[in-house]
């Protein structure tokens, strides 16, 4: 089987992890557009190359981050996410805007 | 003097089922499996023991290792250790901010009722319910790397797992927390489940010890 290094609990059979998509700057979910913010939700770029991503172990619940070349599928590095996250991403309350009437 | 069964209490173990066999004891409001016509002896060669119903507790968050230190409880330096207190408990740290705590069977695990009174830190330190979302088997005995190696891909002998290390994998296809401890001298792998998987990796453990002479022991096996 293909075996993931997982940065807390060391290399484990690929089929204890689940993929979690790209790993992406959010937008500003207050002031982005709408297209912005459905780009960020549900585009992917699918490039050909090595792309990062979130990836789960989910026996022990854990997100990291792994750097995989998507065509040789090879696993280039695994890392925690408080190297690229340093704090936590907080979220006001959007003030609140007038309903668009029909 | 009526015998005690685990229908006589509302709070069971997950796998109350499979020990009709057994002669029970009261054990934090439950029964617990205390005597299966088998004893030490079994237990040194391949023992199966539910220890479901002894309480246990978790924290998470940054200031979850400072509060089980104010509780004078070890914390393991690293991720995937365990500590084993003086009073008994067994700690594990199960990443940088999760520890959860094993009550002792000797106190009925009473330590785990007075830390869980315990006030938390004002932040940063949050309570885990493992009590009820996991499930507390035991394997003890001489053959506990080869009885896991035909159930989890994870290498589980001594050099690469020794004494007070932890695995968080899969075995028999579900998610498991594996400690490797010691019960008064006696070879133990904890294995911690998803309590709904219980009566299944039950039955898959006492499979994968069949060839091992394994049986399904109680509490008093360990003395």
């Amino acid at each position: 089987m293909k075996i993931m290094p997982c940065p807390l609990n060391g290399p484990r059979n690929i089929s204890e992890f689940v993929h979690g998509g790209e790993v992406r700057e959010m937008p500003n979910p207050i002031s982005c557009t709408d297209r912005e913010w459905a780009e960020y939700v549900f585009y992917s770029d699918n490039q050909a190359g090595i792309v990062t991503e979130w990836w789960l172990h989910a026996a022990s619940g854990y997100w990291f981050i792994a750097e995989r070349h998507t065509v040789t599928d090879e696993i280039i590095r695994t890392y925690d996410p408080s190297e690229i996250f340093k704090e936590r991403v907080e979220f006001s309350a959007e003030p609140a805007t007038e309903e668009v009437s029909a | 003097m009526s015998a005690i069964t685990p229908e006589s209490f509302s709070k069971r173990s997950f796998v109350y089922r499979q020990l009709s066999a057994a002669s029970f004891t009261e054990v934090a409001g439950a029964a617990q499996a205390a005597d299966l016509k088998n004893g030490r002896n079994q237990a040194m060669q391949a023992g199966l023991l539910d220890l479901s119903v002894l309480p246990r507790t978790g924290f998470r968050g940054l200031n979850a290792a400072a509060h089980l230190q104010a509780a004078g409880l070890p914390v393991p330096a690293k991720p995937n250790q365990a500590s084993v207190a003086d009073s008994g408990e067994l700690v594990l740290r199960l990443s940088q901010k999760e520890f959860w705590v094993l009550g002792n069977l000797a106190d009925e695990g009473a330590r785990i009722d007075s830390l869980n009174q315990q006030p938390l830190p004002d932040s940063n330190c949050y309570p885990l319910y493992c009590q009820d979302s996991h499930a507390w088997l035991t394997l003890t005995g001489a053959h506990l790397p080869a009885i896991m190696a035909k159930v989890c891909g994870v290498d589980l002998r001594e050099e690469a797992f020794p004494l007070g290390s932890i695995a968080q994998t899969s075995a028999a296809r579900i998610n498991v927390v594996i400690v490797n401890h010691q019960i008064n001298g006696l070879p133990c792998f904890t294995v911690l489940c998803d309590s709904a998987a219980a009566e299944y990796l039950w039955e898959c453990l006492l499979d994968a010890m069949g060839e091992f002479g394994g049986e399904v022991i109680g509490s008093g096996a360990l003395s």
